[in-house]
């Protein structure tokens, strides 16, 4: 617990959630929650919520060489990247396993900011000092001694614009996906792109210095009081992606099924033509997946037992052809995303869910801990496939 | 929050006994680790339970967590009304959110903590 580390809106969450809802979580004391996960899900939805990710990991890659050198290391085309342009990739090893998924910002010709998880930092840390060439510079932009550290609030929802209008008199609505632009006021000075990680189609990611990080906090719920704008917790931020078919890293990305980017549905990230990247000989091998990420619906809400991460997921016949990745409720339904066989991933399409055993109890009266594809099984919930990804 | 004259487990369960039947439930500061509370597992009628077996599940988004039965008997009474309102333990753990009553086969309490013991239990945590 020693080195659990506080993000620099730590006094903010200690000031709005209760102790026992601010949790260690990849190395970060976060808030799950400060209401409940529920009303903050909703508020994203219908207007916005503000969400601490200072605690992800942002770098600066710079210098001469830096263009070259991100090329190789990401499965996306950087070399066409303008400034004011961000751009979504992997980071792979010679075998293709996934250090990382990222966003990369290209802040001038060859100076670049990369976002990435924080789970993953030092894991993309190492990589990138082992895979480094003379000409590029990495600097840790969470360092609040650097003149351009920055670290990111995420504001997410309908109202994030008209809020930002207000602070900023900049209109951001018009910010195309994966665009960003520079604004300031009086006191912050900071960058807004269109980016997000909760499928709101007007969402943003504000970056700002660390020293300035608690005002930009402050200023949005203030401004944002009117619009119903409120804090989000860890835990909205997990169903919210759910409910808009986001990968996390660990689940729907690597993790205990070692799923790829093609099983994912990102294979648009991952540029074969591109002449070479790390891992690119191993990842063309994995291009005609059998199985693939398929997101589900199934009623929710009270008195149903929640689905979990690897509960199998059964035909119509009861055969069990894949397994839970995650799953949030979302309203009066549970939206789960299940790595599933590929002929099964037709929107419309009836599947079920056999849970897993909880407890001990549970192995006792004959219920299976683990499932395998093939077992014949009996379904405890039935839904429905959807589209792989709801924008809203 | 934490009431007077109940016994606490350190797994954050309450019983109020009264006469040979305890009441059981979880804590206010249980309840507000899990969250938006969905989904309850009551026991079966008639079931007999040594302290510490498993008594029921109470599932939230966040996580799946046994409840423990703090005292030794027989269940006598279980409340329906979780199947349809589980976040009544949300509402009102310490009442409308109890789980289910037992017929105790042993009066022993003395591994449970008073109210101010638990409350000081809560505060080392």
């Amino acid at each position: 617990m020693n080195d659990v580390k506080k993000t620099v809106l730590f006094e903010k969450h200690a000031a709005l959630a209760q102790k026992s809802q601010i949790v260690p979580f990849a190395g970060w004391m976060m808030p799950l929650w400060y209401k409940t996960i529920s009303e903050e899900h909703k508020a994203v939805r219908t207007t916005a919520g503000l969400f601490d990710c200072s605690h992800m990991a942002f770098l600066k890659i710079a210098g001469k060489g830096a263009t070259d050198f991100l090329n190789n290391l990401l499965t996306n085309d950087v070399s066409t990247l303008k400034p004011g342009k961000a751009r979504y990739g992997y980071l792979l090893d010679h075998s293709a396993n996934i250090i990382d998924d990222v966003i990369v910002y290209c802040i001038a010709g060859d100076n670049f900011m990369m976002v990435a998880n924080a789970s993953n930092e030092q894991k993309v840390k190492d990589w990138i000092a082992k895979n480094k060439t003379g000409l590029v510079e990495i600097a840790d932009l969470k360092d609040a001694a650097l003149l351009d550290a920055r670290v990111d609030l995420a504001l997410q929802g309908p109202a994030s614009a008209q809020c930002l209008k207000n602070i900023f008199a900049v209109d951001v609505s018009v910010l195309k996906p994966l665009s960003f632009v520079y604004a300031k006021n009086n006191s912050l000075d900071v960058i807004i792109s269109a980016t997000g990680y909760t499928g709101a189609k007007i969402s943003f990611e504000i970056f700002v210095h660390p020293s300035k990080a608690a005002l930009l906090w402050d200023t949005i719920l203030e401004v944002g009081k009117n619009l119903g704008i409120i804090p989000c917790g860890l835990g909205s931020r997990d169903s919210l992606r759910i409910e808009a078919g986001l990968p996390l890293y660990g689940h729907e990305l690597d993790g205990d099924f070692n799923v790829s980017p093609f099983q994912a549905g990102y294979g648009w990230a991952v540029k074969l033509q591109k002449q070479n990247f790390i891992g690119k000989d191993a990842i063309a091998k994995k291009i005609n997946p059998d199985t693939e990420v398929a997101r589900l619906k199934f009623d929710g809400g009270k008195g149903i037992r929640p689905i979990r991460q690897f509960d199998g997921i059964l035909n119509t016949e009861g055969i069990c052809i894949g397994h839970v990745l995650s799953c949030a409720a979302a309203g009066d339904k549970q939206i789960v995303l299940a790595l599933i066989k590929k002929e099964f991933n037709t929107p419309g399409k009836s599947v079920g869910v056999y849970y897993t055993a909880r407890n001990a109890g549970h192995i006792q009266q004959g219920r299976k801990e683990k499932v395998n594809l093939g077992d014949k099984l009996t379904a405890d919930i039935k839904g429905l496939a959807v589209e792989r990804f709801e924008k809203f | 929050m934490v009431q007077e004259n109940l016994f606490y487990t350190k797994d954050h369960e309450w019983a109020r006994i009264e006469g040979g039947l305890a009441t059981i439930g979880i804590t206010d500061y249980a309840q507000h680790s899990l969250g938006e509370i969905t989904f309850v597992e009551s026991p079966s009628l008639k079931k007999q339970l040594n302290t510490h077996d498993t008594l029921a599940v109470i599932e939230s988004s966040k996580a799946a967590s046994d409840v423990y039965s703090p005292l030794a008997g027989e269940v006598s009474e279980i409340n329906e009304s979780l199947s349809s309102e589980p976040e009544l333990i949300n509402k009102d753990c310490y009442g409308q959110g109890w789980i289910c009553k037992l017929k105790i086969s042993k009066p022993d309490t003395t591994h449970l903590m008073n109210a101010k013991q638990y409350e000081e239990y809560l505060k080392s945590l």
